[in-house]
């Protein structure tokens, strides 16, 4: 019975915790206005819609009830009870705070100094317009009766059919439960994956035609994103690598093509295309030359050696120093995009094509590498160093391999962001770039293709959604980041247990056989 | 010839002075066992041997050839091959896939089905559970599968760590009598022990390791008759 309330209402803490911190970000007010103008309902306040807003805790209810039952025997008391104990705490938690933030505003605390989200207005969405006690208690009470319905609703689908299906039919709408089905139903079978790829291709190939000018421009920076999380995901996920100042290779992907084809600070001019080429060698063989004398180390020296690099480059680029060479703090303008046969295509739609066309090589490349020989020794590497070489494998080489691909597709990333905006500075390069793409591979899950895009998505693209996030980008990074960790230890999209299958029986020479990307 | 010679190595870490001077020869077909007390010198000695550690002075001589200086991964090619202490498995791993990684040296992949076939037939337990994640096999199963691994790479010589570590006895001469059938399928053995009893109820010879240096070496039986090995390793007064 202990244990029935302590899962159930550890569950309740979860939920509390995340709607608090959407709170203090400001998002209940723009989603109480999705909900409020989708149902149509009137509102009392003047920014975000209550009505709206009781629905969506309504709904939050349901889900918490529904995950509550879940921890308990599957009778109806229990289910009950435990829905109502995880809607508890998280009545009491959210409550509570709302009670708080409604006294302080009362009292003419302006909170606003401290977090910008809690404009008046909002604090008056969140008391439903009424006073701080019946407030926070129509609050309370709201997740108290949804989840308890939650319990039952999840009872009564669960005695209709025997299975859960109904429910995850149900928590498609609201939960990434839906996303574990299509992942494994993705996973299970190969062609179903090269269907999968296909429909992203078609996807990403048809979306840029229908989308605006600044849309386009957004996706292609998700897209850029992608790109270097696909290239970490090698470095870091495969094989086992923990490289913190990635960005130096974005940058130094940006300043070749910079160099090379702007008119100043060094007049080269030599065109988009050999530049772009140059840049992933020259990424790349900075790779291996950084890799040679740290790949020696283990563990947390790398991440020190290489934080320290990605800042080195970046002070050398800001410098006075290196300024007649590198154009200093004002980076560099005029960057040539790409021409194909004289004509130049510029324009934000050209460039996702091109980004789109570049992510696939780079998925390509990468399913290609990871179920070689290649893949196998990344694997025995990241699982065990000195094992690995005592049963053949060189792991410097395979290590440096992994670091130089890294790096070269960070260097086409690099190329085709400064193309893209026709300038690039110290600015675009901070130790930000790095941090945002290891966060986008912890959020979609290490190892995976499918987490890369997703994990690109969800924090690059998600903030362009929910515009006023930016402001609190990194609050958000954190947020998400504990929350996922609680969660989803393993990612939106972890990779499947990679398998090697061998049968004795019926193979004659055992492959590595993977049964997904991964 | 000797197979394996092993010339005067000194061997460091850092300042800690491992290994002062050992000197061995394995002969093709032998099983050799190394035998000494917590911190003698053993692993050190094999690891030095399988190139994970390379040595201050001194030299290791594989078929006449030197591989001081060799690094572990071609001695793999070479036909060295370690089953290291504690079984170093790959955990989230499955079975075969450890068992895969274990044959990742080899270029012939012709042979290989009859190498999967004959680690089964040694170990048929590992066959039963060619699926399931290595981490959970039991202690006994997991140096089954470290065992198997190290054939797959198909080695003249296979360098064994305390093959007996943490088993109970019953499963300890299990593991000795696969060691015996390994060694007569052709594989020649260096085994490494604290368990000198069982050590050298398998073995042909044996030398003594303390705080890295060799203090006896002889045949095995004359080992177990000797003295300060009965007190010192077989318990016995
Ligand atoms: N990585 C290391 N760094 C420093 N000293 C080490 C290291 N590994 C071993 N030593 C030292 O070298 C000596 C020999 O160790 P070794 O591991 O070879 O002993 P062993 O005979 O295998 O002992 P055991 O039976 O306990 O495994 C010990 O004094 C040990 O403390
Ligand atoms: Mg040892």
């Amino acid at each position: 019975m202990d244990a029935v309330w302590k899962d159930s209402s550890r569950e309740g803490l979860i939920f509390g915790v995340v709607i608090i911190f959407f709170i203090l970000i400001g998002l209940t007010v723009t989603l109480s206005d999705i909900v409020g103008n989708t149902l149509d309902l009137n509102s009392d306040s003047m920014i975000g819609n209550t009505r709206g807003l009781m629905v969506t805790y309504s709904i939050l209810g349901l889900w918490i009830g529904i995950r509550g039952a879940n921890t308990a025997e599957r009778t109806w008391s229990t289910s009950l009870l435990s829905s109502t104990a995880a809607g508890l705490t998280t009545a009491v938690l959210v409550g509570v705070s709302v009670f708080v933030v409604g006294i302080l505003d009362a009292a003419d605390v302006e909170m606003r100094n401290y977090l910008v989200q809690l404009s008046r207005p909002s604090v008056q969405l969140l008391i439903f317009t009424k006073d701080p006690v019946s407030g926070s208690f129509l609050t309370a009470g709201i997740f108290i009766i949804s989840s308890a319905l939650g319990g039952l609703l999840s009872m009564a689908t669960e005695s209709q059919r025997n299975s859960q299906q109904w429910q995850a039919v149900f928590l498609d709408r609201f939960s990434n439960l839906s996303l574990k089905r299509v992942k494994e139903t993705f996973h299970s079978s190969p062609r179903l994956r090269w269907v999968g790829y296909g429909l992203f291709l078609a996807i990403s190939l048809l979306i840029p035609q229908f989308l605006s000018k600044y849309w386009n421009y957004a996706m292609g920076t998700v897209g850029i994103y992608v790109l270097m999380g696909l290239g970490l995901n090698i470095v870091v996920g495969l094989a086992g690598l923990l490289g913190l100042g990635y960005v130096a290779f974005f940058a130094i992907g940006a300043y070749t093509v910079g160099l090379l084809t702007a008119p100043a600070p060094i007049s080269l001019q030599i065109g988009f295309w050999p530049a772009l080429i140059a840049s992933v060698v020259l990424a790349a063989l900075t790779g291996i030359l950084l890799g040679l004398p740290v790949l020696r180390m283990r563990g947390d020296y790398l991440a020190i050696v290489t934080l320290g690099f990605g800042e080195i480059i970046r002070v050398l680029i800001r410098s006075d120093l290196m300024s007649p060479y590198l154009g200093g703090p004002q980076g560099i303008r005029d960057i040539a995009g790409p021409t194909i046969f004289g004509v130049s295509f510029s324009s934000e739609k050209a460039y996702l094509y091109l980004i789109v066309i570049g992510i696939l090589l780079a998925i390509f490349f990468t399913n290609h590498l990871q179920n070689s020989r290649v893949g196998r020794a990344w694997m025995a590497i990241r699982e065990d160093e000195t094992v690995a070489q005592a049963m053949g494998i060189n792991t410097l080489y395979y290590k440096l391999l992994a670091f130089a691909t890294g790096a070269a597709f960070a260097g086409v990333g690099g190329a085709l962001f400064a193309a893209r905006n026709q300038y690039t500075g110290p600015a675009d390069h901070t130790l930000m770039v790095s941090i945002n793409v290891l966060c986008l591979l912890i959020v979609g899950g290490m190892g995976s293709i499918p987490g890369v895009i997703v994990g690109a998505f969800v924090l690059k693209g998600f903030p362009e959604i929910l515009r006023e996030l930016e402001l609190y980008r990194l609050l958000t990074f954190g947020g998400l980041l504990v929350v996922m960790m609680v969660l989803r230890p393993e990612g939106l999209w972890p990779a499947p247990r990679r398998r090697l299958e061998l049968s004795a029986e019926d193979s004659s020479t055992p492959v590595l056989e993977d049964e997904a990307s991964g | 010839m000797a197979m394996l010679e092993v010339n005067d190595i000194h061997t460091f870490y850092g300042n800690i002075h491992a290994l002062k001077g050992i000197s061995l020869t394995v002969e093709e077909n032998e099983i050799v066992t190394l035998i000494g007390g917590n911190g003698a010198g053993k692993t050190t000695t094999l690891r030095t041997i399988s190139g994970l550690l390379s040595p201050r002075h001194g030299q290791v001589k594989f078929e006449g050839e030197d591989i001081s200086s060799t690094p572990a991964h071609e001695l793999v090619y070479r036909g060295i091959t370690m089953v290291p202490e504690g079984r170093g498995i790959f955990s989230r791993l499955s079975v075969s896939e450890n068992l895969d990684m274990g044959a990742y040296s080899r270029e012939d992949k012709s042979k290989l089905q009859d190498d999967y076939d004959r680690v089964f037939q040694l170990f048929p337990r590992l066959k039963e559970r060619r699926k399931q994640v290595a981490g959970t096999l039991s202690g006994g199963e997991q140096q089954m599968l470290a065992t198997a691994r190290a054939l797959m790479a198909s080695p003249r010589l296979l360098l064994m760590d305390e093959p007996s570590m943490g088993l109970a006895p019953i499963l300890v001469e299990n593991v000795f009598e696969t060691i015996k059938q390994i060694n007569k399928d052709g594989t020649t053995i260096l085994l490494v022990e604290q368990n000198a009893t069982v050590a050298l109820s398998v073995a042909d010879r044996g030398y003594v390791l303390q705080t890295g240096e060799i203090v006896l070496k002889d045949n095995a039986d004359n080992l177990k008759k000797d003295e300060m090995v009965r007190k010192a390793y077989l318990g016995i007064d």
